[in-house]
């Protein structure tokens, strides 16, 4: 009863982190002339002759109270807008956009945890030792890496030098081709996960041929955080006094780290996992790019650069709540690890 | 156990590296075309799309009366038309007011309906009744109608349908238009997708305008996505929709029941694909037949074994360096002090002859073309480009001259400039390399004459490069214009006209100007014509309202076993893939 009191507490805060997230872009968005939002539909500098008529007709010149409250009545009725650079509406957009992100998430985040915890556990267990050096200077280097440059890195490497063995885009063209015939039914319109419900190994093993050199790209990239907040979490754990009493009681030392040290030491690893889950859930802009996965995140950018209001409107949307729900996850998986934390 | 795990990862990354060499060797994907480019589709709509990336597609799916005869840009064939109207074969009346289009029978859109006059008409009146803001069918609304379009400055409709109505008639198996005027190039812009023809059965039953007179209003200027045919296609051309995946890919199969000789491709897949490296990636492993390449990296795909690049394709796009002449002032920091004190410059400053004469006597073309354009691009010599009829190839045009410059400068506001000097800004929008390079050659060259000369270059933008130019703030700005049909009409309209599309930016107005221009358009007389856009050209040097700074070539490239591909500068995107019907791949 306590649990859910908590949750529907926490599920209710969100219509006031909405109201007021969305009020903030509108307010950015007086700071932009119709005339600039009026860019985002010039598709072609001969349009400027209309270029009047284009503000007009969507409204760009109305007070942006009088806009946001348009908005908002719309949101009401269930639409969120056009989305210029999606050529549709934002929520189709979104549920559009939203499995590519998600797979890259599902594949990319498990590893990204898992990698990290397993060095920052063993680069504390050996501190100041040769292994400890060599993975905190790997996880500086991975952390330091330009997420553009390494991604193109393998990109040269294992599709231009090896000539198509790890290709971009979700899936090739004749597996693409499969996906949307009529034989293959898109039930969650993930890739993977589809191509095993339908039975289909081919476009299962593609898909996953896809998504290789982008999970590694990220998996790089992000565990470093992860492997650091780690190893400082289990350098503290180590040093606590129940460690040196389980190792007086002869305990071994694969019992004191895993079972003794390396749960305590979770917990910061906990909340720093549901905010890069989160962080993937919205799309990673430039892996996205790199590999030609149209996500979230490459929607958003491309919306945010545009003036593609709905679009940007809906991002924030999404974005927060997102945010709310991974917290809300985190704080409840807390309770799981730790029993000492009390919800309310 | 574990040496024995990388061993194996190890044979298998052999392995596929190894068949991926001898795949690549084979032509993949035999019966597809993959075209990996940037541009994003706007809609699928003829009467709606005026981007180019649409154009390329719609010219796929659907076909117009006419077309361009393979590469020229003056010549017709008769598509969905037994004949391209002349006034030898009666087809065009002797007052060139009207226009009879016989039309083929037999043909057949994609979901096996046939194509009659009847959708003819509907196809065109259509496209009058949808008009939306920012859209291409002023080009019929120009001839037809004699106006911009269906909406006055306010957005109210100013036109009945009957004036719609009137202008397009069926007689028989023909289709007659009556023009307000005469207009010479009604045929090429007839040759667009603005002019595809769509099946009526189709967009009525999807929604679409049904045709009559008391509903047309509901369908004027829809929201964007709302127009009939978005998403949507049923044309009469080669290829038929099978998907449309907005910023993503166009998928387009072939129309089996097609009236010529099927396509010889099975498919054709556009695929947006926004980081060059990974375009180029693609080309060179096979799974893209032709890329876009933008300008800068050209050198990267030369001399590559499986690339083929056709070089110096001629463009029917000019850009040019346009002063402003009575720049707005309010609360614009580019102008400085807004006197002519040394710290500034008056609204009014490039409204002196004599300063726009200095600035063009300011530019070096040649090392602009060099450095910006490889050589690959040619100095204008007016407002019509290389490649249109009555372009005059002798007109005078400027060259670089710092001692000429200096001449004019020192005359301007009667010695005033010489003496007191000037400082202002020069915009342009980030990214724009070509126009970087402009603006810094404008500045370096116009600031050695005199040390009291100061220009200072700013990037801003695309957005607000557009805010700055539509309010008039922009001092000089730069800018290019892609030809809508090929005729001088529609480039001395927006570089010198009043009401120009940008020459209106710039608040140039000369009544001579705006005399010929419509005196030009409206007679079919060729000598006629061509002495008036001669003596425009003339007038376009003396007044000096803006720079043509560049002509460019462009370049194709293609995997080798593309064949039949050809170009055509006023298709859209004709130098990426252009018109699919002839193009096979193989060996």
């Amino acid at each position: 009863m306590e649990v859910r009191a908590y949750i529907i507490r926490r599920v209710l805060l969100i219509i006031p982190v909405l109201v007021g997230v969305s009020l903030i872009v509108f307010a950015i968005l007086a700071l932009f002339s119709p005339e600039q939002r009026a860019a985002a539909f010039i598709t072609d500098i001969r349009q400027l002759r209309d270029i009047r008529g284009v503000i007009r007709s969507h409204g760009l010149d109305a007070p942006v109270y009088v806009q946001y409250f348009n908005w908002l009545k719309e949101v009401f009725h269930g639409n969120l807008g056009w989305s210029k650079t999606a050529q549709r509406p934002v929520l189709t957009a979104f549920f559009y956009f939203l499995p590519n992100t998600v797979e890259l998430a599902l594949f990319s985040a498990p590893l990204v945890i898992l990698v990290g915890i397993w060095l920052g556990t063993i680069s504390a267990v050996h501190q100041g030792k040769l292994i400890d050096h060599l993975t905190r200077t790997g996880a500086i280097v991975g952390w330091s890496l330009p997420t553009f440059w390494f991604g193109l890195l393998l990109l040269m490497i294992f599709y231009g030098y090896f000539r198509g063995l790890l290709p971009p885009e979700a899936l090739g063209t004749q597996a693409g081709l499969l996906v949307r015939s009529e034989a293959f039914t898109r039930y969650t319109h993930i890739n993977t996960l589809d191509a095993l419900l339908n039975g289909n190994f081919f476009i299962f093993f593609d898909a996953l041929r896809h998504l290789i050199l982008p999970v590694i790209t990220l998996t790089v990239v992000q565990c470093a955080m992860v492997m650091r907040i780690m190893r400082s979490s289990m350098l503290e754990a180590l040093a606590k006094g129940y460690i040196a009493t389980a190792r007086a009681k002869g305990a071994d030392e694969k019992t004191v780290v895993r079972k003794h040290a390396r749960r305590n030491a979770m917990i910061p690893v906990i909340t720093v996992s549901g905010y890069l889950f989160a962080l993937l859930i919205q799309g990673v802009v430039i892996t996205e790019t790199i590999f030609n996965r149209k996500g979230l995140g490459w929607w958003w950018a491309r919306a945010a650069v545009n003036l593609d209001v709905p679009a940007v409107l809906g991002s924030v949307i999404f974005s927060a709540l997102i945010f709310v729900i991974t917290n809300l996850i985190v704080d409840l998986l807390y309770a799981y690890v730790d029993p000492r934390v009390r919800l309310g | 156990m574990k040496i024995k795990w990388w061993l194996l990862l190890a044979m298998v990354l052999v392995v596929a590296s190894g068949s991926a060499v001898l795949a690549a060797q084979a032509v993949k994907n035999p019966d597809t075309l993959i075209i990996a480019d940037i541009g994003t589709v706007d809609s699928l709509d003829p009467a709606w799309a005026y981007d180019t990336a649409s154009g390329a597609r719609i010219m796929n799916l659907y076909e117009t009366l006419i077309w361009y005869d393979g590469e020229n840009t003056d010549k017709f064939i008769p598509v969905l038309a037994t004949e391209v109207p002349t006034v030898e074969n009666g087809g065009i009346s002797d007052n060139g007011l009207t226009y009879t289009f016989h039309i083929k029978k037999g043909i057949k859109f994609h979901n096996g309906a046939e194509l009659t006059p009847e959708d003819v008409e509907y196809s065109f009146e259509r496209a009058m009744v949808q008009d939306r803001d920012g859209g291409p069918i002023w080009m019929l609304y120009e001839p037809l109608l004699g106006s911009h379009g269906s909406r006055d400055g306010e957005g109210n409709i100013v036109i009945d349908f009957k004036d719609i109505d009137d202008t397009i008639e069926v007689v028989g198996n023909d289709v007659v238009f009556h023009l307000k005027q005469p207009y010479p190039p009604f045929l090429a812009v007839w040759a667009n997708t603005w002019g595809s023809i769509v099946s009526k059965e189709f967009c009525v039953e999807n929604g679409d305008w049904p045709g009559t007179a008391e509903t047309w209003k509901e369908y004027n200027n829809p929201e964007p996505g709302e127009e009939g045919l978005h998403g949507i296609a049923c044309g009469s051309g080669p290829f038929k929709l099978e998907r449309w995946e907005p910023g993503v890919e166009t998928v387009l199969v072939r129309h089996n029941d097609y009236w010529r000789e099927p396509a010889k491709l099975k498919r054709a897949i556009w695929k947006v694909i926004d980081e060059w490296t990974t375009r180029k990636l693609m080309i060179m492993a096979g799974d893209a037949d032709i890329v876009y390449v933008p300008r800068q990296y050209m050198l990267e795909l030369e001399e590559i074994k499986g690339i083929r690049v056709t070089k110096n394709l001629p463009t029917i796009d000019l850009a040019a360096a346009f002063f402003n002449l009575d720049i707005n002032p309010e609360g614009n920091t580019d102008i400085g002090s807004g006197k002519l004190d040394g710290k500034g410059i008056p609204s009014d400053f490039f409204s002196d002859k004599d300063v726009r004469s200095g600035f063009a006597y300011s530019f070096d073309w040649d090392t602009y073309l060099k450095d910006v354009f490889f050589n690959e691009a040619e100095q204008p010599v007016g407002p019509i480009p290389t490649g249109l009829a009555y372009r005059n190839p002798k007109q005078k045009v400027f060259h670089f001259d710092p001692e000429k410059a200096k001449e004019y400068f020192q005359k301007a506001w009667g010695g005033k400039v010489w003496e007191k000097g000037f400082q202002f800004n020069m915009l342009y929008n980030t990214g724009n390399a070509q126009r970087e390079v402009a603006a810094f050659m404008f500045k370096e060259n116009v600031e050695s004459l005199n040390p009291k000369f100061r220009i200072e270059v700013r990037s801003v933008e695309w957005a607000s490069y557009l805010r700055e130019l539509i309010q008039r703030r922009l001092t000089l700005f730069l800018i290019g214009w892609v030809a809508d049909f090929a005729d001088a009409h529609n480039f001395v309209h927006p570089f010198m006209h009043s009401q120009g599309d940008f020459s209106c930016f710039q608040s140039y107005n000369n009544p001579l100007v705006d005399e010929l221009i419509w005196r030009a358009i409206n007679t079919t007389e060729s000598k006629e014509r061509e002495r008036m856009y001669h003596q425009l050209q003339i007038i376009y040097h003396d007044d000096c309202p803006s720079v043509p700074l560049h002509q460019m070539l462009r370049r194709h490239y293609e995997r080798d076993w593309v064949k039949g591909w050809y170009y055509n500068p006023i298709l859209p995107n004709g130098d990426i893939a252009g018109y699919l019907y002839s193009i096979s791949k193989g060996w």
